[in-house]
């Protein structure tokens, strides 16, 4: 039988119940936008997870001296040469960052807290979220800056503000305590408020300086493309003999854990929504075929082959489940475009802080996840036709027409 | 850190030390009448250099829901080496602190263990009182720290009293806006007050009772308070000084914290 033919049927029985296979294209376009949505902000998510992680002073690459992270003080230092540059094109780097980074305390009149003091050079601070962040007050001007930036949530707890006096002592290399007083320059401002509380910075000769020594502890190398990452940690070892070579899934194995269960989340949602969708996908071919019996009975003793039948109800599925996906996609995607920036969740500002994620949920839809989607719906469309199209084979002709 | 290094001279002159007073000087900075401030001050600190005194002080920590008393016992030399040892109630006794220079130990005879204390616990309140561990262990630097002036002079029950102003060098480690000292022309200080960089008075320590204590003038009860919470307050009385006594080095060392003497 020509499968125009039995395109023709198959079409026409759909449409021979427009309210009943209409309602079951409305739950195919809900669960295939949902599950679009909900793809592409998990995307979001696991994007800006990793790349809060890698911006955390991080970076794709860290190289760190042998120890410091068991044991992070200036003893853990080393020396880098003053022309260095990565070996690596430059259209892979976004930027690298040498800092000192040492465990103080900072003190004001009103309150002591404990925190992370970094030297940094500003200008290669564009890599990380201290070169990105918001400001009032003044930024650090360069290396030798002799002032500070601190988190705003670090001036509430301390009771101060921009052109104050904070006190900051710290381990010197020598092993005995240095303090010296610091003018705040200016206030620094990122979603949530931990990385606020944890991170002092001033220029990074000032620091050197202060501890005594002319040292690096951490060195960060930001790459454009993750991809890339293997190769380059690779060279990176090599070029770094005696010192620790780590990326960024080993620095912050939680956000790494997060983001490849991010991966796994994609196709949890996708069963939940498909496995119910399928039930009434099923329910509605069986029900359909049941009440043509006669009629398929009269085809079969026509001599119509049992193959055309079968054909005929995975089409009907199929063309069902096609324009349901379509539709579906269209919808999500509208979705997602009035979306636009994003779902701003800053009232929750604390709890998604706990989990390294930014304050605003921003879809990203990406042409692999719609396609994945649509694929497996269609199979799930072919694979829901198939009991449906079993029953109808196991239809006797006689027994049909007798009825 | 200045500041501090003056608070905490000041709690180690009045508390460990006990030393200000000196009579001695009264005289000589009288006849000058504006001595430069920071011969004031100067005069007061170097009399501690060098002596050595043995007190025995009640400390009074005073809360809106509780109130505590305790004993001590102190021994000092110099501005550098301090011992000061509980002696009640029976549950802090002989619990101890020891200074060499600005390295401090404390030793629990409960845990039996000497901690060297981090710096990030020397601004903890020292044993819950008003007073930090830093207040205890500065050495002073008063002096470089800070600008000094006489802001005023009046004469009050025959004594010339001073009052001096110490605003911070802008790159000192001193957290306060200023800090004025009230001295007497006998180096009685009378009270000192610590400043917010608004120059709003935060916390302050008073005299409030001087008496002739070893042979000297000095302030016997002191008070320490925050000015925003006047019901939190820590006093120190001193009962017994004894000036330039023997002692011997090995009441200075960690060995001697823990055995208290007794070995």
């Amino acid at each position: 039988m020509p499968l125009k033919l039995l395109l023709q049927l198959s079409t026409r029985n759909i449409l021979r119940h427009k309210r009943r296979n209409g309602l079951l294209l409305a739950a195919i376009i809900v669960a295939v936008g949902a599950v679009t949505v909900s793809n592409s902000l998990i995307r979001g998510m696991q994007y800006d997870m990793a790349d809060a992680a890698v911006s955390n002073l991080t970076g794709h690459v860290k190289i760190l001296a042998e120890g410091y992270r068991d044991d992070p003080n200036i003893d853990k230092n080393f020396v880098l040469a003053e022309n260095w540059q990565p070996d690596v094109a430059a259209e892979e780097l976004v930027g690298w960052a040498a800092r000192v980074r040492v465990p103080a305390v900072i003190m004001s009149e009103r309150g002591t807290r404990g925190i992370q003091f970094v030297g940094i050079d500003p200008d290669q601070e564009d890599i990380s979220f201290i070169g990105q962040a918001a400001y009032d007050g003044e930024r650090l001007t360069d290396g030798s800056d002799g002032r500070v930036v601190i988190g705003r949530a670090l001036a509430e707890q301390l009771e101060t503000t921009v052109g104050r006096r904070l006190v900051i002592i710290t381990q010197g290399a020598d092993g005995l305590n240095r303090e010296a007083g610091f003018r705040i320059a200016g206030l620094y401002d990122t979603d949530g408020t931990s990385l606020e509380k944890i991170f002092v910075f001033t220029g990074v000769n000032t620091l050197q300086k202060m501890v005594g020594a002319d040292v690096f502890t951490e060195l960060s190398i930001r790459l454009v493309r993750e991809p890339f990452l293997f190769q380059f940690k690779t060279s990176m070892i090599e070029f770094f003999t005696g010192l620790e070579v780590l990326d960024w899934r080993e620095l912050e194995p939680q956000a790494a854990a997060m983001f490849v269960f991010a991966d796994a989340a994609i196709f949890i949602w996708f069963f939940i929504m498909m496995g119910a969708l399928i039930f009434g996908l099923v329910n509605t071919l069986i029900t359909s075929v049941m009440e043509r019996v006669r009629e398929l009975g009269m085809l079969r003793a026509v001599g119509m082959r049992p193959k055309s039948v079968i054909v005929q109800v995975v089409l009907e599925s199929s063309i069902l489940m096609f324009i349901g996906v379509a539709c579906g996609l269209i919808a999500g995607w509208l979705f997602i475009l009035w979306l636009g920036e994003g779902i701003d969740l800053s009232r929750f500002a604390e709890g998604m802080d706990a989990f390294g994620m930014r304050t605003t949920m921003r879809p990203i839809p990406l042409a692999g996840d719609m396609l994945l989607v649509a694929g497996l719906s269609l199979l799930f469309g072919v694979l829901a036709s198939l009991y449906p199209a079993w029953r109808v084979v196991k239809i006797k002709p006689l027994e049909a027409l007798r009825r | 850190m200045q500041f501090y290094g003056v608070r905490m001279r000041c709690a180690v002159l009045m508390m460990l030390c006990c030393l200000p007073p000196m009579a001695a000087g009264a005289d000589e900075t009288a006849a000058i009448p504006v001595p430069d401030a920071y011969d004031i001050i100067a005069g007061a600190i170097d009399l501690n250099r060098g002596l050595t005194s043995y007190s025995e002080m009640s400390m009074f920590v005073h809360r809106p829901e509780w109130e505590r008393s305790s004993s001590l016992v102190a021994w000092t030399r110099g501005r550098e080496d301090a011992l000061i040892r509980f002696t009640a109630p029976a549950k802090d006794a002989g619990s101890a602190t020891l200074k060499q220079g600005d390295k401090m130990w404390t030793y629990t005879p409960k845990l039996n263990r000497t901690i060297r204390l981090p710096f990030s616990l020397m601004s903890q309140s020292w044993a819950g009182s008003d007073f930090s561990y830093n207040d205890l262990s500065r050495t002073d630097n008063l002096l470089t720290f800070y600008s000094l002036r006489v802001a005023n002079v009046e004469q009050i029950d025959g004594h010339t009293v001073y009052t001096i102003e110490a605003v911070p060098h802008d790159d000192a480690p001193v957290v306060w806006g200023k800090e004025e000292w009230v001295v007497r022309d006998d180096h009685v200080l009378i009270s000192q007050t610590f400043f917010d960089q608004e120059f709003e008075p935060l916390k302050r320590m008073e005299t409030l009772e001087i008496k002739e204590l070893g042979g000297r003038m000095m302030p016997t009860l002191m008070r320490m308070w925050k000015l925003d919470e006047p019901d939190h307050y820590t006093e120190i009385e001193y009962k017994v000084a004894v000036f330039d006594l023997p002692l011997e080095d090995r009441m200075f060392t960690t060995f001697y914290l823990q055995s208290g003497g007794r070995s």
